[in-house]
Parts: structure tokens; sequence; C-alpha cells
């Protein structure tokens, strides 16, 4: 009955004139913001800051809700048109997104991700107030030992990644740590690789290296291969920006798995969006009947992709409550 | 594919064996536990060890009729060329005026336009970052020898 009670309060604050169009400013702005690649959610939020210094703090929360959403889909845009991901949770998005993209699907790419978020975000968000004191008490029962179990859990699932050639996984992963080391030791405060250039003792930041190998990469690609870059005209109808209803159906079972595991892996603390995005992948691969379709160019079975891309986005949908336990608001 | 995998495995066991090294002259254990030496050193040496298995590997193999280079490979190489060129002057230049630089001589290379807009475009791209990002959003962007 609490629970009622406490959702009317939230929707009679939330659904007044002013803080929709709060929200929907918000949403506006971020997303213009989250197309730019390297520009996370807590960047555009500390420059748009401004905007909410006039407004009450109920007003400008709901507007930072709306900034930090319209961000996260801002990235998938570039992720779906561009192959570029604008910032590191949608680095998934661009396995499959782009290749519904280039066979002219990218309105329903861009659909499925906005509502799969919308839907799984919604039924995390319900859960979470629900159980919100018992999962405070597990989340701070999160100590050393546990995130060396998530990170052993992570190299696991690499082999899932690994295809035809180990090897090559391997090396990547290796790359991976070597970039890991670049900056001050987290122990020591000892500099690693930065050869006396301050610039490298804060580390490589993740989304500079996603945009490099994503963006540099298609550049190149597009280059040497210019005829797989042709631009697709076609006919848009309003109607195709949504999916049919078989592609609903066949979306059911992802956006859920895709909301349950967003929401476990958004409650951990460091977490966060891009781990519960890519452990939305996999596991996706995992429960996929044709795992082989994926990544690759689809022949049919749009409905397939359709699942892998609504995944990371739903995934990612706890992030900003979890964003609040961290305390990321707090300063602001 | 096979020239290619060994200039990569060849490429991948130098990278190794340089990390072996400035890892090296890092602290390997420390009195706390492992020092900032102890994973770069890890690291490197199974790069190392992977990239002499691609070589081996590849030496193994019969090697059968390949194209390495694409008839438009090296326009991007002129592109991967001119983005280090214009990295290495951005201390010079500063940042409008060395993305300027890059911007005109892509058009040229690629695009294959006249001078004439490649010059146009470049001075507007360096006018608008400098005033926009520089003058009016106070972004630290690197400047060069002339302040801009």
């Amino acid at each position: 009955m609490e629970l009622l009670n406490n959702l009317y309060t939230g929707f009679s604050i939330a659904l007044t004139f002013n803080n929709i169009i709060y929200c929907l400013v918000g949403v506006l702005f971020g997303q213009i913001v989250g197309v730019l690649p390297g520009i996370g959610a807590p960047t555009a939020i500390a420059l748009l800051l401004p905007l909410t210094y006039k407004v009450n703090p109920t007003s400008a929360l709901i507007m930072f809700a709306g900034i930090y959403y319209g961000v996260a889909y801002g990235g998938t845009i570039t992720s779906v048109l561009i192959n570029v991901p604008g910032e590191s949770s949608t680095v998934m998005t661009c396995i499959d997104g782009y290749q519904m993209a280039q066979k002219g699907r990218a309105g329903a790419a861009l659909s499925v991700a906005a509502i799969g978020s919308f839907l799984a975000g919604t039924i995390s968000i319900i859960i979470l107030m629900a159980f919100a004191p018992a999962l405070a008490r597990f989340a701070l029962r999160f100590g050393p030992p546990e995130y060396f179990a998530l990170t052993a859990m992570a190299f696991g699932l690499l082999t899932v990644f690994g295809g035809e050639q180990p090897i090559k996984t391997i090396i990547s992963t290796m790359f991976g740590l070597l970039i890991a080391t670049i900056g001050l030791d987290v122990v020591s405060g000892m500099p690693r690789f930065a050869f006396g250039v301050p610039q490298l003792l804060g580390g490589i930041d993740f989304i500079v290296i996603i945009c490099g190998m994503f963006g540099v990469a298609e550049v190149f690609s597009s280059i040497e291969e210019p005829e797989e870059g042709e631009i697709i005209k076609q006919k848009m109808h309003l109607r195709d920006l949504f999916l049919t209803w078989e592609e609903w159906i066949a979306s059911r079972w992802a956006i859920l798995r895709g909301g349950v595991i967003g929401f476990i892996v958004g409650m951990i603390p460091a977490g966060g969006i891009t781990t519960a995005s890519f452990l939305a992948y996999l596991g996706e691969k995992r429960f996929s009947k044709h795992p082989e379709r994926l990544g690759k160019e689809p022949s049919k079975g749009l409905p397939h992709l359709n699942r892998l891309i609504i995944l990371p986005r739903s995934a990612a949908s706890l992030h900003f409550w979890h964003w609040e336990f961290q305390g990321l608001l707090r300063p602001l | 594919m096979r020239l290619a995998n060994l200039i990569g495995g060849v490429f991948v066991l130098i990278l190794g064996l340089a990390v072996v090294f400035f890892s090296s002259q890092l602290t390997y254990y420390s009195e706390f536990g492992p020092g900032p030496g102890f994973l770069p050193l890890w690291v490197g040496m199974i790069i190392s060890a992977c990239g002499i298995y691609v070589v081996i590997d590849l030496l193994r193999k019969q090697g059968g009729k390949e194209e390495f280079f694409k008839l438009r490979t090296r326009l991007g190489l002129q592109i991967f060329i001119t983005i280090i060129i214009t990295f290495l002057l951005l201390p010079l230049l500063g940042f409008p005026i060395g993305l300027a630089f890059f911007i005109g001589v892509t058009m040229r290379m690629m695009g294959k336009h006249r001078w004439a807009p490649c010059a146009l475009t470049a001075i507007i791209t360096a006018i608008g970052i400098h005033f926009i990002f520089i003058s009016w959003l106070t972004i630290p962007l690197p400047r060069g020898l002339i302040g801009w």
C-alpha cells in the first residue's frame, strides 16, 4: 500500500505540465549532446547544469533524468546510423543496429531501442521501488571478493566472443589490459607508461578507445571499400519506425531478460551501464537459437536482431538509480 | 591474409617485448603486494608469447595467393599518415589550424576537390573552431605558436 501511495505522490508531482516540459527539454538537449561521440551522461549533465539554475530542485532532478536518458538515446543514434558509439553503453548496439541500418531498417532499430529501453526500464524501476531497502543491504555487502568474482566472470565470458581464433581474443584482451595499465597505479600511485606526458597520467578513457576502434575503423574501411558505404535511398513512412507484431512477439523475452540483467548489474556498485550492456548481449548470445547470426549481416530474421538492440538499452535502464546510489547526483 | 597476419604477429611480438622492457623498470613486488610493474610485465609476456605463436604458426603453413594491398589501401595509408602529421604539428599549429590543415588535405586527397574549395573550407573551419570553442565556450584546446 505504501508503494502505491509513493507511486501516486511521485506521479502527481512528475505529471504536472511544467515538469513534463522540463523533462522534454532535458531529453531534447540530452539527445543533442549525446549524439556527439565521447560525451557521456555525467559530462552532458555538467554541461547542461546552468539550464537548471533557476528551476526548483524537483523539476531540476526531473530535467537531469531527462538529460540522462536523452544522452543514452543520443548514443544509440550514432551507433545505429554511423557505427560509432556515442557512449560506452551503446557499443553493443553498434554490432547489430548498424547491420539493420544498412538493410534500410534504421528507423525500426532506433524505435525498438527506445521502446525496449522504456519497457524494461519501467519494470526495473517498479521492482526497485518494491525491494529498495533489501537491495540496498545486498549492494552494501559487495566487497573485494565479489568484485574479483565479477572480473573473473567477465574474463570467462570472453570465451563467448572467441570465435574460431582464440589467439586473437587473447591478444585483444591483453591489449585492453595493457591500455588499462596506462596512468597512475591505483595501489602505489606510481606513473606507468606515461613517458612524461601529463595527459597520460589520468589513463585512457574507455570511450576514447571505443570511438577509435569503431569510428576510425569505419572511416578506413569506407575509404578502402567505398561501394560498401552506398546510401540506400528509400521512402520512409511512420509505420516503418515500428516493429511488426511478429517482431514484438519475438522480442518479448529479450526485453524481459535485458531488464533483469540490467537490474541485477545496476544494483552492484561499480557494475554500471557498460557492464550491463555487455553481459546482456553475451547472455542473449547464449539464449539465442541462432547465435551465428549475431553481428553478421542478416539474411532474414530481423526480429532476432531487434532483440539484440533492445538488450543493451534495457540493461542500462536502472543505471540512473544506481548512479544516484553512488552519489554522483549529490555533488551536483 | 597471410602477409597481413605475419606483419600483425611481428608487431604484436615487438609491442609485447617493449612492454616487458618498460615494465621491468618498474617495481615488481612491493611491501604491500604486487607493485606497479607486476601486471604489465605479465601482460607483456603473454602478448609476446601470442606474437611468437602467430608468427610460428604462419611460417609453418603454406602461403597461397593473396592480395594484401588493395587499390585504395594507399589512400587509406595517406589519410593515416596525414592524421599522424596533424597530431605531431598540433603543438606548433594549435587545434583550429591543425584541424583545418587535416580537413584541407583530406578533401584534396580523398574528395579530389579543387584547391580553392579545400582552402576555403579549411579557413572557415579554423575560424569557426577558434571563435566557437576557444573564444565563446572557452574550451582549453591546444594553442599553437601564433596563439590560435
